[in-house]
């Protein structure tokens, strides 16, 4: 078996060795950062993998369950996003518990109730060995505001979607180190963006790794990326404070409390259409209806299944969507 | 100025002259012989190829189709292309389309399936439909499924006729789940020649379905028409 990594750090003179922590979605980073173990979302390296799992329903789970039952990466253990967001999750994450991954299943309230989220948290924090830098979700705080900046920046047409949208994605692990992370982001260039054909991007992110570059090419603009939105969205000082926000984490809760989040969100950044990202085997294909029905914009729905370059067939109706919002 | 449409199967060529549309028709491989003679400037393409040919401005065959359409039926509110890879329904009123480029089902590569197992030509299916005397119901949606509950109904005793009229049912009930609400409901694409495919298509949405004179030739011509 291979070694497991650790990550040192030096704090105060003391050494601490590092942890470091899977997560499957959406998972204060900051709880994490404070119990001293080091965030790392397995989904980032599912676009740019060249992986063809055997037995699936959606490529997200079925790859990161292969990866991470075969120690292909290097974790210390696990925490599956069950409860409010993929049941796929949940199967694929108790099938890497029993490859003997120490696996810890987290739930996010449907009916937003803080008082559950915080009961959840407490469970994470011993489940993490407890905070021990309390001081992690102050420094995450600032730092998510600066990824603000870069989504505002975005929708201004200062920095190109791709670009912003590989800087709001890694917010959900922060590249497992604040210092890194935050180099990253100021090194972001800012260059002239041109804005017709503004469309938002709802759904799951895509498992194309180009897309915002593709989209971009095809004279589409992409100025909201609604899951990464909510990874800068959220924060917290502590266990009380991160339960009370990330209790409106939009993906968990009815739909109806997340239609009418977009409907605000899509007017402010005055967009001109949208673009339903769908995963196949997905229940949130389920959706697409009732966004349809109830978001009124001209709406593009498109499905990806393995990942790799966006595929021809969806270059076909990008281009055809753009069209379609010239003509409108 | 020419429109010029070189899909997976088929290249064609429309230009108008003297309010007259002219047109040509190839097969892919020959594409080239459409444009002897031809400047790229004065090409607008459309088609799975239409960025890899010579053009002065390229265009999808979903815009291609409401320009061509438009040209025969002002007032189309759906349109339906049937081609042989994908099936293409656009909503033109509601501003919306779908692509089905999945599922071989509902896409004109079903009917050549079937042609192909029965050792007859495509465009012999429509008269084969025509003498069936029943119709027997083949239920599945999927192409390799329906293909043996046609089988079947062949061991059961129903005649060739009989059982390509019922996959041509198939077919249209398959096309029926992606077409919404219309007033005028346009069917374009190479597999529209197929007069049983039609009428199935017709008794199962319980309207009528237009289809231009040319269908093959509508993208062409909506290319041409989209840029001039
Ligand atoms: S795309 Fe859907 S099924 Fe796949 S991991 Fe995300 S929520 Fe779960």
């Amino acid at each position: 078996m291979k070694l497991i990594q650790k990550y040192k750090l030096t704090v105060n003179n003391w050494c601490i060795v590092q942890k470091k922590t899977a997560i499957t979605a959406l998972v204060p980073p900051e709880l994490i950062f404070a119990c001293n173990s080091e965030p790392f979302d397995v989904n980032n390296v599912i676009p740019g993998s060249k992986k063809y799992p055997r037995n699936k329903l959606c490529a997200w789970t079925a790859i990161w369950q292969e990866m991470l039952s075969k120690r292909e990466i290097d974790i210390d253990s696990l925490i599956v996003v069950a409860g409010g967001d993929c049941h796929n999750a949940l199967v694929d994450g108790q099938k890497v518990a029993m490859s003997g991954i120490p696996t810890h299943f987290f739930f996010y309230p449907f009916d937003g109730d803080p008082d559950y989220l915080e009961s959840q948290l407490y469970k994470l924090s011993d489940f993490l060995g407890n905070v021990g830098s309390p001081e992690k979700p102050g420094q995450i705080r600032e730092l998510k505001k600066l990824g603000q900046k870069i989504d505002k920046k975005r929708a201004d047409g200062k920095i190109s979607a791709g670009d912003a949208f590989r800087i709001m994605i890694s917010f959900s692990d922060l590249m497992g180190n604040l210092d890194k992370f935050k180099e990253v982001i100021s090194s972001t260039k800012e260059r002239k963006i041109d804005l017709k054909n503004r469309v938002a991007l709802i759904g799951v992110p895509p498992i194309f790794h180009d897309f915002h570059d593709v989209a971009r090419a095809l004279g589409l603009a992409v100025v909201f990326d609604e899951l990464p939105f909510e990874f800068i969205r959220h924060s917290g000082n502590d266990i009380p404070g991160i339960a009370r926000d990330y209790c409106n984490y939009t993906f968990a809760r009815p739909l109806d409390f997340r239609i009418k989040f977009l409907q605000e969100e899509l007017e402010k950044r005055k967009v001109d259409g949208i673009i339903h990202y769908t995963q196949f085997a997905c229940h949130h294909m389920l959706e697409d209806e009732i966004m349809r029905s109830n978001l009124d914009y001209p709406m593009l729905t498109i499905q990806g299944d393995l990942p790799g370059n966006t595929p021809e067939q969806i270059k076909l109706r990008l281009e055809a969507f753009r069209e379609l919002l010239e003509r409108s | 100025m020419i429109g010029l449409d070189v899909g997976s199967t088929t290249a064609k060529k429309v230009s108008i002259e003297d309010g007259e549309i002219k047109y040509q028709i190839a097969g892919t491989h020959n594409w080239k012989d459409l444009i002897t003679g031809i400047d790229g400037n004065d090409i607008i393409s459309t088609g799975y190829f239409r960025k890899s040919i010579p053009h002065r401005a390229s265009v999808t065959e979903i815009t291609a189709a409401i320009y061509g359409v438009r040209h025969y039926f002002p007032d189309a509110d759906v349109i339906v292309d049937i081609g042989g890879q994908d099936t293409k329904v656009i909503d033109v009123k509601k501003n919306n389309f779908i692509i089905n480029d999945k599922c071989s089902a509902g896409t004109g590569a079903f009917l050549e399936f079937v042609a192909n197992y029965f050792k007859i030509e495509l465009k012999e299916m429509g008269s084969f439909h025509s003498r069936a005397k029943r119709i027997p119901a083949i239920n599945n949606t999927c192409g390799v499924f329906a293909l043996s509950e046609m089988i079947s109904q062949l061991v059961a005793g129903y005649t060739q006729e009989e059982v390509i009229a019922g996959m041509h049912y198939a077919f249209a009930r398959r096309i029926s789940f992606m077409i919404p609400e219309a007033q005028k409901l346009v069917l374009i694409g190479g597999t529209v020649k197929n007069k049983g495919m039609l009428s199935a298509l017709e008794d199962i949405l319980q309207k009528e379905v237009l289809v231009p004179d040319e269908p093959q030739i509508v993208n062409a011509l909506g290319a041409l028409k989209y840029y001039c």
